[in-house]
């Protein structure tokens, strides 16, 4: 129960740092910052599914959270592009959900048939270079994605949803209540993703997985169809990336050729090495700590430079995130809630 | 499409020789170095640092002003430069890793975590605008129909005759025979009384320096910019799989084959008007080639499962 115990004090003390660190509007940060958490969180537990329980290496989670973004933003009410073209029919909110999770996961389906046969290394690679090709097709096909310019006006399908309680609640404490709904929608779909995948992890299925991680060739022994095995939890969870990028989109109520950039997928590992790889929980933990961190990276820049700009806020950010991703996996690969025999870091 | 060919040879000899560099330092020490983007960019960076005039202030933070050095001595004082700080990686980050049996994927992740501090590094103390050495400006001329300034051919040049220096050091000297030997196998090279952290060492010296020099030769080609490595990276690992991975001269191959073909497809009919989405023809090129041949044109099949 330790690592818990740590766990617990470490969030205890993110949430003091966030309250005590902002004077005024504490609430409205406090909101921003566990929605951002969710998401990122929520993003993790997906790449958790391709590194921590089957040992696949995937660098390209932007990619899948981006195309589960952009299938589902056109296919609902929005309004695209330089001109703003306005699109007023769509197909209800769920069914585009859904379908977005199916082209992520179709995706992930792609990009693992030609590399999930071959060694670690090459798939990531590979999907650095898919997140970067899907990067460059949505820059440059702005017909269908409106690149630089993005799409606009399609909260409305989700914010049509809210209950009033939230609105009312969010009006009394001074936060954004589209913000607020969003962020509560991610937290219940992280909930109802982990005991979907609690329950997948005791299954023979999540059993099989792990034997794949270990021990491919004991796997292939067995009788068990390895690659298979891997390409089911590719596709997994990439779908998980794509509701990720779905919640991503509508909390900033806009999507542009620069949301889904491959440094995203930078932040999402960092905050999955944090948490824990192959824990349950761990990613979301990892992701809450990890937004803390960020929050707090922005307190050296103003130590370091007298009023930093944009490039050097985020220079600052992410030379912490290079270190933080490098110190965790020397010092710490388990994170806070892995599991050190969960983890095989010695495979050759 | 002839007039992309020129454009095409001086992004191939830029990509084969960092896929040189990946693919050995891949071949001997087994690391997919996502860092070695870095250290493209570390050499063109310390070069502008080194040959820029002093009183100018366009790239550096007040307080470091450029040196203003010969351009030669810059570029050969920022190659060495390079192969120090690929040394010092060695030891102090990878020998120690590999000392505690931190398996390759370990290791990846590792190298991603020291790239994005590197290239923020790069961020924070050079400007994010591109920025060109202090070189004259040259009319490009006419080759045999192929369109180039003289500069240009000239760095041609030297990108071949150091592609065929690489070639006689790995053929013919003892190190080199060595470094190819621990590629094959280590043990073996153990065995036969090659002491193979030196050699390892020597490798990332002498990849790191070569990567530099990728660098340079790109500021000059192109232009200096903190991101430059991990732009040019992906090309290269493009140019590694498909000519090889872990080949020397497959590497090279496949670099200027890559170079070549993602500037033609400037000219194709389909990318009118896509002129970003030619670095997605290289990549998309390179997920094809690992579905049909996955060890690429000169690999071999031992090396990839």
């Amino acid at each position: 129960m330790n690592k818990y115990f740590t766990a617990f004090i470490i969030l205890v003390l993110s949430f003091f740092y966030i309250f005590f660190s902002n004077d005024s509007g504490g609430g409205r940060v406090f909101v921003n910052l566990l929605t951002f958490a969710g998401i990122y969180g929520l993003a993790a537990i997906g790449i958790n599914v391709h590194f921590g329980w089957t040992g696949l290496l995937n660098f390209g989670h932007a990619a899948f959270m981006g195309i589960g973004a952009y299938t589902t933003v056109l296919l609902i009410p929005h309004s695209l592009g330089r001109e703003g073209v306005v699109i007023s029919t769509g197909l209800p909110l769920p069914l585009a959900i859904i379908l977005g999770l199916i082209a992520s996961a179709l995706l992930g389906l792609l990009l693992g048939l030609p590399t999930l046969r071959l060694r670690g290394d090459y798939l990531a690679i590979v999907t650095i270079a898919a997140a970067e090709i899907f990067r460059l097709l949505v820059r440059d096909f702005e017909d269908l994605t409106g690149g630089v310019y993005g799409i606009i006006q399609f909260s409305d399908s989700l914010q049509n949803s809210r209950p009033d309680f939230i609105t009312q609640f969010s009006e009394n404490y001074n936060i954004s209540s589209a913000q607020l709904w969003v962020g509560l929608l991610t937290w219940f779909s992280i909930v109802f993703v982990l005991i979907i995948l609690a329950r997948l992890k005791k299954s023979p299925w999540g059993r099989a997985l792990r034997a794949v991680r270990e021990d491919e060739d004991a796997v292939r022994a067995l009788g068990k169809n390895a690659v298979l095995l891997k390409l089911q939890s590719f596709m997994l969870g990439a779908a998980i990336g794509g509701l990720s990028g779905i919640f991503l989109v509508f909390n900033y109520g806009t999507v542009q050729a620069s949301t889904f950039v491959p440094v995203l997928t930078f932040y999402v590992w960092a905050a999955l090495i944090l948490g824990g790889v192959g824990s349950l929980g761990g990613p979301a933990l990892g992701a809450v700590i990890f937004w803390v961190i960020i929050a707090g990276t922005d307190t050296i820049s103003r130590f370091l430079f007298e009023s930093p700009d944009g490039q050097q806020l985020a220079g600052v950010r992410f030379v912490i995130v290079g270190l933080l991703i490098m110190f965790c996996m020397i010092f710490k690969p388990s994170g806070i809630l892995g599991d050190k025999e969960e983890l095989l870091l010695d495979v050759k | 499409m002839i007039e992309q060919l020129g454009n095409g040879l001086l992004l191939g000899v830029i990509i084969a020789l960092g896929s040189v560099a990946l693919s050995l330092l891949y071949g001997v020490t087994r690391i997919v170095n996502f860092a070695h983007g870095e250290i493209i960019a570390f050499g063109a960076i310390m070069t502008l640092f080194f040959s820029s005039s002093p009183d100018s202030s366009l790239l550096y933070l007040d307080r470091f002003s450029p040196l203003g050095i010969n351009f030669i001595a810059s570029v050969l004082l920022s190659t060495v430069l390079c192969g120090v700080f690929g040394g010092l990686l060695e030891l102090l980050l990878f020998r120690p890793l590999r000392k505690n049996n931190f398996g390759n994927i370990a290791v990846l992740v590792v190298t991603i975590g020291l790239s994005i501090f590197l290239r923020h590094i790069y961020l924070l103390f050079a400007s994010a605008k591109p920025t060109s050495y202090i070189l004259e400006l040259q009319r490009r001329q006419d080759y045999f129909g192929i369109q180039l300034t003289p500069r240009n051919v000239q760095v041609l040049i030297v990108g071949f005759i150091v592609m065929v220096l690489v070639g006689i050091f790995l053929t013919f000297t003892k190190t080199g025979k060595a470094m190819r030997a621990v590629r094959d196998s280590s043990e073996l090279a153990n065995v036969s009384g090659i002491n193979s952290d030196y050699i390892i060492l020597v490798t990332w010296v002498f990849s790191s320096m070569l990567a530099g020099f990728t660098g340079i030769i790109q500021g000059v080609i192109n232009n200096v910019r903190w991101n430059m490595g991990f732009l040019i990276l992906l090309l290269i690992f493009a140019g590694t799989v498909l000519g090889g991975i872990g080949t020397s001269f497959g590497a090279m191959f496949g670099g200027f084959i890559i170079g070549i073909l993602v500037q033609l497809s400037v000219g194709l009919q389909f990318m009118d008007g896509h002129t970003e989405a030619k670095n997605a023809i290289a990549l998309a090129l390179m997920i094809v080639i690992l579905l049909v041949r996955p060890q690429g044109i000169f690999g071999s099949k031992d090396r990839i499962s």
